[in-house]
């Protein structure tokens, strides 16, 4: 099946999520290309293995229209029938734009795909991961939305070998990039994680997780529940709207464990959770649960690290 | 200035999701989706400064009107909505497809969204009705500054830009992006009185299909059955000691 990989650059590589589809790609033998989109000069996203072709946006302005055209007329030229992208800011809107020009609805969230014949299957993880959803596409273009960390990064040699396109400007000016700093772990591949949620009471009492995540060098999540009520960036929700992780360790502090939470972080490999309620459904989910007030046990653990 | 924001009515995010045959099984009385009071909230502010009337439209059953009450009680000065059982289960394009074709009915120069709802999280539909309308989308709005002009930040994998917001265009906000205000006893009364209005879905141009086959649910087992300790005071020692074994510290 001739096959499209939307890439995306992330600290000068190609991001993990992109390596996460070419992966799979690779394991499910698809004759695929990869278009990648970014701004500035690229870093080594070529390879001796698939055809990398570099859409080069300019920081000057929105050209989001005209990188769909581009993207869209590729697909037609060449008889592309599956797209798939990573669920990141920048496919979601991609692969959204072209759907409209294809005619046909993207799956998103979609944590693996099967493939017979002419036909794509795709199977989503719902009420947070305790049920899987399947179901088949039936129309020429198949277009997924890959939630990250659903397989394993491709272990792959980049070069230089890629094609370059440049993007024309549109009208929507863009006069302010602010680059976020990125200092301590990342969410997405840190190997400890602390999440916050309700029971933290008060934004004022992050700094208790604060200094917890920086004694174990930890990243730092929450729940939609603090994002949205402001505590937090929208960046660092954990959950079913937003990032996946699979640290070694999680430790979710004040945390219920509602489903779109636990489709987030279900994956880590040992979870410690502390929680007032014992009936929370977070703790059918830890390895190691502490019914008691987040409020006293961190900062005592802080204590004796 | 017409701004016009979509709206979705949702179960209650408190209760469980429940299927039926793949599709999500909605009670008379839904609410509105929390996610789409941040959309509604950019446009009450806009039309503070603007003089805009900001019109909800929506899809889905429309049952008690519980959730568009709600977002007419913050302020909107009208509702509009489709309810048609063909739309049963429809997939997001289609979706887009029925309120791009509202959004035309309200001559919208802006159309407003939240980023996903809390029950389809598809979070495609804001970027496919901009494509639709053939509008600029300036998506993932985390915070918006408005003066004589209207300055939108976007997030980005990387960090954020600011844009100007041009004169028509989709515009999705993130959650936590503003503060949605929260409507008092004389909100909650003047929203009895503004219109809602169905829409047939017969006259509106919709060019889409279904395309995803409903195949199956399939329960896991996630139960961990890991251990379970009440705190009294020295918790955190055993939280202490199994870092330690984990080599962490």
């Amino acid at each position: 099946m001739k096959t499209l990989i939307l890439g995306e650059i992330l600290n000068e590589t190609l991001s993990s999520g992109t390596l996460e589809i070419i992966k799979k790609a690779q394991d499910e033998n698809l004759d695929f290309q990869v278009i990648t989109i970014g701004s500035g000069d690229a870093p080594n996203i070529g390879s001796e293995s698939f055809k990398q072709t570099y859409i080069k946006r300019s920081s000057e302005s929105l050209q989001f229209g005209n990188v769909t055209d581009l993207i869209t007329k590729i697909v037609n030229d060449e008889g592309i029938n599956l797209i798939l992208g990573s669920s990141t800011y920048l496919c979601r809107d991609l692969i959204s734009f072209i759907s409209v020009d294809l005619n046909s609805s993207p799956v998103s969230n979609v944590i693996d795909f099967e493939i017979n014949g002419d036909a794509v299957s795709t199977i989503n993880s719902i009420n947070g991961g305790e049920s899987l959803y399947k179901s088949k596409i039936a129309s020429n273009h198949s277009l997924l939305l890959v939630r990250p960390k659903s397989f394993e990064p491709a272990d792959v040699e980049l070069n230089d070998n890629f094609e370059t396109i440049d993007v024309e400007n549109s009208d929507v000016a863009i006069f302010d990039i602010y680059k976020e700093e990125k200092t301590g772990p990342q969410l997405e591949d840190s190997k400890v994680v602390i999440s916050a949620g309700r029971g933290m009471v008060d934004k004022e009492n992050l700094v208790i997780v604060e200094e917890l995540a920086s004694k174990l060098n930890a990243a730092i999540g929450g729940t939609r529940a603090i994002v949205d009520a402001g505590w937090m960036p929208y960046s660092q929700q954990v959950g079913q709207t937003g990032k996946t992780v699979k640290p070694d360790v999680y430790i979710a502090c004040g945390i219920s464990g509602a489903t779109q939470h636990q489709v987030g972080m279900k994956d880590s490999k040992f979870i410690i959770a502390i929680n007032k309620d014992e009936e929370a459904p977070i703790f059918q989910l830890a390895d190691l649960g502490i019914v008691g007030d987040t409020l006293s046990v961190i900062p005592k653990i802080n204590q004796n690290l | 200035m017409n701004i016009t924001v979509c709206a979705k009515q949702i179960p209650d995010p408190a209760n469980e999701t429940s299927y039926d045959n793949g599709i999500i099984v909605r009670p008379e009385e839904q609410v509105l989706d929390d996610t789409d009071r941040y959309g509604i909230e950019v446009a009450l502010q806009l039309k503070e400064k603007f003089d805009a009337e900001v019109t909800i439209i929506s899809m889905g059953p429309a049952g008690t009107m519980k959730g568009l009450q709600q977002a007419l009680q913050m302020g909107a000065d009208k509702a509009l909505y489709v309810d048609d059982d063909s739309l049963k289960g429809a997939n997001s394009l289609m979706t887009a497809n029925v309120l791009s074709e509202l959004a035309k009915t309200t001559n919208a120069d802006i159309v407003i969204f939240g980023t996903e709802s809390t029950d389809g999280y598809s979070g495609t539909v804001p970027q496919q009705v901009s494509r639709f309308l053939n509008l600029d989308c300036i998506s993932y709005v985390k915070a918006i500054e408005i003066g004589d002009d209207v300055s939108l930040t976007r997030q980005t994998s990387e960090g954020s830009e600011k844009v100007k917001m041009p004169q028509n265009c989709v515009i999705s906000v993130t959650a936590g992006g503003v503060e949605p205000r929260y409507p008092n006893f004389k909100d909650i009364m003047a929203a009895k009185s503004k219109p809602i209005e169905k829409v047939e879905l017969s006259t509106l141009n919709i060019t889409t299909e279904q395309n995803l086959e409903f195949m199956s649910i399939e329960a896991l087992e996630n139960s961990k059955n890991g251990e379970k300790i009440t705190d009294e005071g020295e918790a955190f020692q055993i939280i202490v000691d199994k870092l330690k074994e984990l080599k962490v510290i």
